[in-house]
C-alpha cells in the first residue's frame, strides 16, 4: 500500500447529516426511538380520548338534569375553559413534548451506553454532532406531530384556526422541542443519570418552551390578530428555537468533549 | 497522484494525569518518530490506556503537554484526530450496522471515498473478507476487533494508537496486526504507538515506557 497523506475529514455539514442518515437507518432496524414514542402517544391518545368522551357524557347527563337555563349557562361556562382550543392546543403539545422526551434521549444515549461516543470523538466535529443529533430529533418529532395532531384533532374537535399561522406555530413548536430535547439529551447522557436526570433538566427548558407555546395558540384562535401580535408571539417562539439552537453550537463542544 | 509524506513526531513532555486527587502515572517524557515504535507497558491500572487517550487527545492531560508535529506543524488536538488511528478495547463501533455499513458511514465522515474495491480490499486486509454484509451484532470478539483495524486504517493515518493490540485475536490475527506495524513502520512518516503487557509484542518497541503508577 502507497503511503498518502489522510484526507481532509469532510465539512460540518456534511457530517451532520451522515450522522443524520446512519441514524435514521439504524432507527429502523432496531426502532427504538420509534417503539418509545409510539407507544406512550398511542396511550396518551386512548386516555385523552377516554377523557374526552366521559365529559362529553358528563355535560350531557346534566345538561338534561338541569332545568334552570342560568344553571345550565353557569355548567357551560365552567366546562368551556377546559375545552377551549388554546387548552386543547397546549394539551396536544403537552402530548408531544412528553412523547418527545420518551424518545429523543436515545440517540445520544444510546451512543453513549453502547460505547460509540469514542469513534465519533475521534471522527466528527462536534458541531457537526449537534447539528446530526438535532437534525434526526426534528424529524422524529415533526414525524410524531403530523401523525398525531390529525387524529387528536379529530378525537377532541381542535379547530386549526387560521390554517398558514397553524403551520407556522406548528413547525416552530417541533423547532424548540427538538432543540430543547437535544441538548438536554447531551448533558443527561454524559452526566450518565438519564432518566430521571433527563427529566428534570429538561423542565426549566419546558416550561418556558410551553409558555411560549401557550401565548402562541392564544394568538392563532383569536378572530383577526394584529399583525404584531402574530409577530411577537410566533416570533418569539421561533426565536426560543433559533436561540437555543445558537446556544448550544457554542456549549455543545464543552459538553461532547468533557 | 503524487504523495508527499511528512515527519511526523509525538513529544510527551512531563505528561501525567490524575483522576481527582488520585494519579493514575508518574510524569512521563518521551518521544517518538516517523519509522519507530512506542511501547507502553505497566501492570493493569498503571494509566497505559489513559496515556493513549492523551496522546489521541481525547483526554486532556492534567499536567505536561502532548505535542504532534506533522511536517514540523504542530497539530492541536482536534486536528491531531485526522492524523490519527485509534483502536481499543472501549473503542465501539454501531453493532447495528453492518461491517460495511460502518466503515461506508466512517469513511464519509472522514472525506474518504471508498469505493466497493477498496472497502474489500479494506476488510480483506484485515481478515474480514465475505463479511462485510454481516450486522457487526453478529460478530465474534475478534472479529469485532478486526473491524476496529479497518476502521483505524480507512483515512490511512500516520499515526497508528494501539491499545491491547491482539486482545480478542487468533494467531492469524496477531500475524495481521504484525505485519500491519511492520507496514507502519516502513512508511516514512509512519508511527505506532501501542499499550500492552504482553512481552512479544512489547518486543516490537523501538522505545519502551514503563508505566509503574503513581503513589
Amino acid at each position: 500500500m502507497t503511503p498518502q497523506p489522510p484526507p481532509h475529514p469532510a465539512g460540518w455539514l456534511a457530517q451532520a447529516f451522515a450522522l443524520l442518515g446512519k441514524d435514521v437507518r439504524a432507527e429502523a432496524r432496531t426502532r427504538v426511538a420509534v417503539s418509545a414514542v409510539g407507544v406512550f402517544t398511542f396511550s396518551a391518545l386512548l386516555l385523552i380520548g377516554l377523557a374526552t368522551l366521559t365529559l362529553k357524557e358528563v355535560r350531557t347527563v346534566n345538561l338534561l338534569r338541569l332545568v334552570d337555563p342560568i344553571t345550565v349557562a353557569s355548567v357551560e361556562a365552567q366546562m368551556r375553559p377546559a375545552w377551549d382550543p388554546p387548552a386543547k392546543f397546549g394539551l396536544l403539545w403537552v402530548l408531544l413534548c412528553f412523547a418527545a422526551f420518551t424518545g429523543l434521549a436515545h440517540s445520544f444515549v444510546h451512543e453513549e451506553e453502547a460505547g460509540t461516543t469514542m469513534a465519533l470523538r475521534l471522527a466528527m466535529l462536534p458541531q457537526a454532532v449537534y447539528l446530526g443529533k438535532l437534525l434526526f430529533n426534528l424529524v422524529l418529532i415533526t414525524v410524531v406531530a403530523l401523525l398525531v395532531t390529525p387524529v387528536y384533532m379529530m378525537m377532541t374537535g381542535m379547530p386549526a384556526g387560521n390554517p398558514l399561522l397553524f403551520l407556522c406555530v406548528m413547525m416552530s413548536g417541533c423547532g424548540g422541542l427538538a432543540s430543547a430535547a437535544t441538548i438536554v439529551a447531551a448533558l443527561a447522557a454524559k452526566a450518565r443519570g438519564t432518566g430521571a436526570l433527563y427529566g428534570a433538566m429538561g423542565l426549566p427548558l419546558l416550561v418556558v418552551f410551553l409558555m411560549l407555546l401557550i401565548n402562541a395558540a392564544n394568538t392563532l384562535y383569536t378572530l383577526h390578530p394584529a399583525p404584531l401580535r402574530v409577530v411577537r408571539d410566533v416570533g418569539g417562539l421561533l426565536s426560543y428555537s433559533v436561540l437555543l439552537i445558537a446556544l448550544s453550537s457554542l456549549t455543545f463542544h464543552f459538553v461532547w468533549e468533557e | 497522484m503524487d504523495y508527499t509524506t511528512e515527519e511526523v513526531c509525538i513529544t510527551l513532555q512531563d505528561v501525567a494525569h490524575r483522576f481527582g486527587h488520585r494519579p493514575v502515572f508518574a510524569p512521563v517524557c518521551t518521544q517518538v518518530q516517523s519509522g519507530q515504535v512506542l511501547a507502553i507497558t505497566g501492570p493493569n491500572g498503571s494509566g497505559k490506556s489513559t496515556l493513549l487517550r492523551i496522546i489521541a487527545g481525547l483526554l486532556p492531560a492534567t499536567r505536561g503537554t502532548v505535542t504532534i508535529t506533522v511536517g514540523g506543524r504542530v497539530q492541536d488536538a482536534f486536528q491531531r484526530r485526522r492524523f490519527i488511528g485509534y483502536v481499543a478495547p472501549d473503542l465501539t463501533l454501531y453493532r447495528e450496522l453492518t461491517g460495511a455499513e460502518n466503515l461506508l458511514f466512517f469513511a464519509r465522515l472522514q472525506g474518504v471515498a471508498l469505493s466497493r474495491e477498496a472497502l474489500a480490499a479494506l476488510l480483506a486486509t484485515v481478515g474480514l473478507r465475505g463479511r462485510g454484509r454481516d450486522p457487526v451484532r453478529t460478530y465474534s470478539s475478534g472479529m469485532r476487533q478486526r473491524l476496529k483495524y479497518a476502521f483505524a486504517l480507512l483515512h490511512r493515518p500516520p499515526v497508528l494508537l494501539l491499545d491491547e493490540p491482539t486482545a480478542n485475536l487468533d494467531r492469524d490475527g496477531r500475524a495481521m496486526v504484525e505485519d500491519l506495524i511492520a507496514r507502519q513502520r516502513a512508511r516514512p512518516d509512519g508511527v505506532v504507538v501501542l499499550a500492552t503487557n504482553e512481552p512479544e509484542e512489547v518486543a516490537w518497541g523501538d522505545i519502551v515506557v514503563h508505566l509503574e503508577g503513581a503513589r
